[in-house]
């Protein structure tokens, strides 16, 4: 069954990020990229994206005569998604431990970021038994 | 260049819309047509629908690295209800199938008029981020 694993956080959250040392950016990376290894390997692996900032995000509405309406504030407190990846698993349990090992990558020197990762079914699966 | 276009509609302890089965298939009559739009325009990259917010997980790591799993979410947060990646020629592209999204039939027939979260995906971390 297809999980979608999202990581989000405030736009205050991802410019910390980017406040990070290369060296530590880097760990991060790796560690990413190992945890990608293994899901295609395990034949789990369905895609993965980052999306980019916060500040080119856009929302957008359809006037009355189709013509989208565009708009680029976002209250403070709003979760941009960062990233996310689409597992094909056996189980829910195994898309929490990926989840975790997602949560579980080394931030700032070399502590996990412990970052909350939420876990959603894709509609088009068969409910769990 | 590929957007990411996100319905972020639901709330928590949100689950199956109470919309009479007619309404319900022409919003999904809709979204189908306008897949096939996309898909016959070469714009069409994956679209899914996700599970109702009443089965999302939130999952962090425990010390040992098993995972610590929670589904209270605050009243407040948005949920992702589904989403579409498309590759087109410009943003302004993207935001015109963003409001046609938008404008999906809801109850009775009328549009929905929701906001549709509009981003740029990249394919591999920026190169100052490896």
């Amino acid at each position: 069954m297809k999980y979608i694993l999202l990581m989000s956080g405030t736009k205050a959250g991802t410019e910390h990020y980017h406040a990070w040392s290369q060296k530590d950016i880097q760990a991060h990376m790796n560690i990413l990229h190992k945890i990608n290894k293994d899901l295609s390997e395990s034949g789990e692996f369905v895609a993965t994206q980052g999306l980019s900032q916060p500040a080119e995000a856009k929302v957008v509405r359809g006037e009355k005569n189709g013509v989208p309406i565009t708009d680029g504030i976002f209250p403070e407190s709003k979760e941009f998604l960062l990233g996310y990846w689409i597992v094909d698993v056996a189980s829910p349990d195994r898309a929490y431990a990926i989840a975790a090992r997602i949560a579980s990558a080394a931030g700032p020197g070399g502590v996990p970021t412990n970052m909350p990762i939420e876990v959603r079914r894709f509609a088009s699966n068969e409910p769990p038994k | 260049m590929k957007y990411i276009l996100m319905m972020n509609t639901m709330r928590a302890g949100h689950g199956v819309p109470g919309w009479k089965q007619k309404d319900l298939q022409a919003h999904i009559a809709f979204m189908m047509n306008l897949n096939k739009d996309l898909q016959r325009a070469g714009e069409f990259v994956s679209a899914e629908g996700l599970s109702f917010p009443d089965q999302a997980k939130q999952v962090r790591a425990g010390k040992d690295g098993t995972p610590i799993t929670d589904g209270i979410f605050p009243e407040s947060k948005e949920f992702l209800a589904g989403f579409w990646i498309i590759d087109v020629d410009s943003p302004e592209r993207a935001y015109a199938i963003a409001a046609k999204i938008s404008s999906a039939p809801g109850p009775q027939g009328a549009p929905l008029n929701m906001p549709i979260e509009v981003r740029p995906v990249m394919s591999a971390p920026p190169p100052d981020m490896l």
